[in-house]
């Protein structure tokens, strides 16, 4: 028995009806998802706002609490950024600059090794990538972290060092201010480094963004 | 006082020459013991990783030729190379002492050197410039989403397909 066609009516037949819905949810996503990647999505930059304010302007920070004996640190973690990421160590390679950790590990970060642990006095350094070929890394929105944010590096001797953010400064590779960056201190300070400044294709990432922290807990 | 101040800084001066021509901030070897920093003034402290101990495995370290005693080694927070540290006791002479560890697996003894120097070489060794941290790879399309998508409009082409064909053989439609 032949029914005849009738425009609309099918749609209260339950397969025609989901499978409607799942076409029309395909569909949209489908677009959605095309469209969203095909964008790029560039690391965020820090702001004027996030750099280090002139020389009055440390008065306001936190007070610096007394050192910790030297240990090696295991993890970082930042929660405004939601980094939670175990630490290698890291050496220099040939030209002296610092080495980086392996790119494969996108949730992985480094110490220097052969400098001050995070937490004792003098400047300890931590490193990791932006992004490897894959996608967005560890340290991928180190751009956006706000002065007074916190990071805390877990140590081998049990404790936890917590820092306190004074300035997020981006700078280019060819002017990069060695001294300020990676110079001595006297108080217990941290560095947080990955790339940034903008990327061309053909030179890569035209700079770093270096976070400036400095110890004000532990426990 | 002048007098003997004099022979002591060109001493420390040497054993300084020394230690930077030979002593790189890595005292590494591919099947060796990895001391770092390779060179120490007295009281400081020195990781040793024993990367031939292979992953996983543990070591015990013998550092009493600068005397520092014994120091076990055990895998780091990846669980790869044996890692330990000791402290060079402050009353070490400078000179160059083997460091020793013996893999808890295997039994194999690896050594490494470590420079005992009286000035220290830190203020010496900090990086330079730039640090490559990234290539590129979040800034390009992404190529998961480009198929999740793909993925998604070939479902919903199947599924417009399968509505037409209802429609025209007359099945509800």
């Amino acid at each position: 028995m032949r029914r005849f066609p009738r425009f609309g009516s099918g749609v209260r037949d339950p397969a025609n009806a989901a499978m409607a819905a799942v076409t029309v949810f395909a569909l949209c996503s489908g677009v959605w998802l095309l469209r969203n990647g095909a964008e790029t999505h560039a690391p965020p930059q820090p702001s004027a706002a996030q750099a280090r304010a002139g020389l009055g302007g440390l008065a306001g920070e936190r007070p610096a609490v007394p050192a910790l004996p030297p240990s090696p640190p295991d993890r970082i973690r930042i929660p405004a950024i939601r980094v939670d990421a175990p630490l290698t160590g890291l050496g220099l390679t040939n030209t002296g600059s610092l080495d980086v950790p392996p790119a494969a590990d996108e949730n992985l970060a480094g110490w220097y090794e052969s400098g001050t642990t995070p937490g004792e006095p003098g400047t300890a350094i931590v490193a990791g990538h932006v992004d490897n070929a894959d996608g967005p890394a560890v340290f991928y929105d180190l751009g956006v972290l706000a002065r007074g944010s916190t990071i805390e590096v877990d140590r081998r001797d049990g404790g936890v060092a917590v820092f306190t953010v004074d300035a997020v400064e981006v700078y280019a590779a060819k002017a990069f201010p060695d001294e300020r960056v990676y110079g001595a201190a006297r108080r217990p300070e941290l560095r947080v480094i990955t790339c940034g400044g903008g990327w061309s294709r053909g030179t890569g990432y035209q700079g770093n963004v270096v976070v400036f922290a400095h110890l004000t807990g532990s426990r | 006082m002048r007098r003997t101040a004099r022979p002591l800084t060109a001493t420390a001066f040497a054993v300084a020459a020394v230690a930077l021509a030979s002593a790189p901030a890595h005292g590494a070897s591919a099947d060796g013991l990895e001391v770092s920093p390779a060179s120490v003034v007295p009281g400081g402290q020195v990781t040793v990783r024993a990367a031939a101990c292979g992953d996983g495995g543990s070591a015990t370290g013998d550092a009493s030729a600068v005397g520092a005693g014994s120091l076990g080694l055990v895998p780091d927070a990846h669980g790869q190379d044996a890692t330990g540290r000791f402290r060079v006791p402050p009353s070490a002479q400078p000179g160059t002492y083997e460091i020793t560890a013996t893999c808890g697996g295997s039994g194999r003894l690896v050594t490494g050197d470590v420079v005992v120097t009286l000035t220290p070489v830190r203020g010496q060794v900090h990086p330079r410039g730039s640090v490559k941290t990234g290539v590129g790879g979040a800034l390009g399309p992404d190529p998961v989403q480009t198929a999740a998508g793909v993925a998604a409009l070939a479902v919903a082409a199947a599924g417009g397909t399968w509505l037409l064909h209802r429609r025209a053989r007359g099945d509800g439609i």
